[in-house]
């Protein structure tokens, strides 16, 4: 018996769960780097895929960010409903470009400003309208 | 050129539904321990400890394994721009699945959240 509502604690741990999630793509994407020459033609090939992805310190790096999100992530739904915390976990479509703009020093044209602002405008929604819940 | 278009569509699609139902699954287990309200380390822990031995958390996680292979595949066949814009449509079905499974309350506010979110992504995956 507890209000599902949007707080500061849980926006923040939303923003976490994202950049733990681009974390996680970014390891996987990494341990992968070192066999993109090979071409899975076989079952040798595919073995020898494995082995180099296996040994691969940024895959269980990868494993260990997957886990950390998993609990960011249940926590995060223990407290809110779904509907509402899927639309709000879009922060890193915003979050992305920003970095983009202020530390690649990139341009963003009109149409992604636009699309920028239609999901902070979603998000937004998404959280007031957790405020009309009464206490369940 | 247009069959191809459509499959993949498909499997996007395919991938969207198996991402929704790791998200109900997860949803629905958490529910099912109702009263867990996770407020330190301690009780997050004892909390994610309960929850990975329920079996629909399990599926959960098949889902997830599931979609991103098949998500895998479509990124090996198509540009990233318009699978990411497809993608958005998992908002849709995630906000219909939890309105029909879950029961959660939608008001105006939250569908015109979800449209929104939907819209935006479309938008900054066809920009460049």
């Amino acid at each position: 018996m507890f209000k599902k509502r949007i707080t500061l604690k849980i926006l923040l741990f939303l923003i976490a769960s994202d950049i733990l999630e681009t974390c996680t793509h970014y390891c996987f994407k990494k341990s992968t780097l070192p066999v993109s020459e090979i071409t899975i033609n076989g079952f040798s090939s595919a073995v020898s895929f494995f082995r180099i992805v296996v040994f691969s310190p940024f895959l269980w790096l990868g494993f260990l960010f997957v886990g950390l999100t998993f609990v960011v992530w249940s926590t995060i739904l223990s407290k809110i409903d779904l509907s509402v915390a899927v639309p709000a976990a879009s922060f890193s479509y915003i979050l992305v470009p920003l970095v983009s703009i202020v530390f690649l020093h990139e341009q963003i044209d009109t149409l992604r400003w636009c699309g920028i602002a239609m999901i902070l405008l979603g998000i937004i929604f998404a959280s007031i309208s957790s405020k009309e819940k009464r206490i369940v | 050129m247009y069959s191809s278009i459509f499959f993949l569509l498909g499997l996007i699609a395919l991938a969207d539904v198996f991402d929704t139902t790791r998200e109900l699954c997860l949803k629905s287990a958490i529910n099912s321990l109702d009263g867990y309200s996770p407020n330190t380390i301690k009780k997050v822990l004892q909390f994610v400890w309960t929850l990975v031995r329920l079996p629909k958390v399990w599926i959960s996680f098949l889902c997830s394994v599931l979609s991103l292979f098949l998500y895998l595949f479509v990124l090996s066949k198509a540009d990233l721009s318009v699978a990411f814009a497809l993608d958005s449509m998992h908002y849709i079905f995630i906000a219909f699945a939890a309105k029909w499974v879950l029961k959660e309350k939608f008001g105006v506010m939250r569908w015109m959240g979800t449209i929104c979110v939907a819209i935006g992504i479309t938008l900054v995956s066809f920009s460049h």
